[in-house]
């Protein structure tokens, strides 16, 4: 029987993901109609990047954590799918796996709203170290 | 296999975007070649550099691969966390189709025409059956 709780934390950092969509979306379109931009009348293949001069940073700041989600999470998703399927789930896996998406939640709300870079990066830094030592045990029990 | 079915869409969204990748270097290449860009000189450039040396139609193939890159990995974590939970069958295959449906529908137009309303029209009905995916997975493994 495998244990399935280690997939939790996964499902909580995707379902999060997409409410910094959601946060993007609702931040972003009142921005673009202040700004006086018509959508419908945009260049064909204009995309959200283009934004980056033309809105206020804050705004552009829910899409570069959204991004952000995008990137890093996706290793922590592969991870705890092979220590589900190694028989890795324990009680260390299961702290640091919920420390990680804790952390990545915190540090979503903290650039979508303050974005200090030093205080940001240490969030980071924390959250990577969580997945680090995630991989390492990914690693022994795949080969173990 | 009971609660796999959901493998079929993830392998389907998978190739699709191999199918891009080819696409991309289709255009890319002959679009590089006309401009008298020779690889072999470049030194550290990447794909984004040729944003502003290719016809946008050319690069449009490339922004689409890099989206498929972006969130279709949230997707690949929450379907495979739900084979494994073994709820990958019924509604949530049916959802994980369209998905995948709507993101090759996504490619086409950003592929093709690009106009921005229609793509974010789709791009949103797709993040909608991925919202139900990563809410069921959260029922599933959070909820318990």
């Amino acid at each position: 029987m495998i244990d399935y709780s280690l997939l939790a934390p996964g499902a909580v950092l995707a379902l999060w993901t997409l409410v910094m969509l959601l946060w993007l979306a609702g931040t972003r379109f009142p921005a673009m109609a202040k700004s006086g931009m018509d959508v419908k009348t945009a260049q064909p293949g204009g995309r959200g990047q283009d934004l980056e001069q033309v809105l206020p940073a804050s705004v552009n700041w829910k899409s570069h954590n959204y991004t952000h989600l995008l990137d890093q999470p996706t290793l922590f998703y592969a991870v705890i799918i092979f220590l589900t399927l190694a028989g890795g789930v324990t009680q260390t896996t299961l702290g640091l796996a919920w420390a990680y998406t804790g952390l990545r939640v915190v540090h979503s709300v903290y650039q979508a709203t303050i974005n200090q870079v030093m205080v940001r990066f240490s969030i980071f830094v924390l959250s990577t170290i969580c997945l680090l030592a995630l991989n390492v045990m990914a690693v022994i029990a795949t080969l173990g | 296999m009971a609660g796999h079915d959901i493998l079929g869409p993830v392998a389907a969204l998978a190739a699709w975007s191999m199918v891009m990748w080819v696409w991309m270097y289709a255009t890319r290449i002959p679009a590089m070649q006309k401009q008298k860009i020779d690889a072999k000189g470049l030194v550290g450039t990447t794909g984004r550099t040729l944003d502003d040396a290719l016809p946008a139609e050319v690069q449009w193939k490339a922004h689409n691969y890099n989206h498929l890159m972006e969130q279709p990995t949230v997707f690949y974590a929450v379907a495979l966390a739900l084979a494994i939970g073994g709820q990958g069958d019924g509604l949530n295959t049916q959802l994980a189709w369209a998905y995948v449906a709507l993101r090759v529908v996504h490619s086409l137009v950003q592929a093709t025409i690009n106009r921005v309303m229609l793509r974010f029209a789709i791009f949103a009905v797709a993040s909608l059956a991925l919202v139900a995916l990563c809410i069921n997975a959260f029922m599933a493994f959070v909820i318990v």
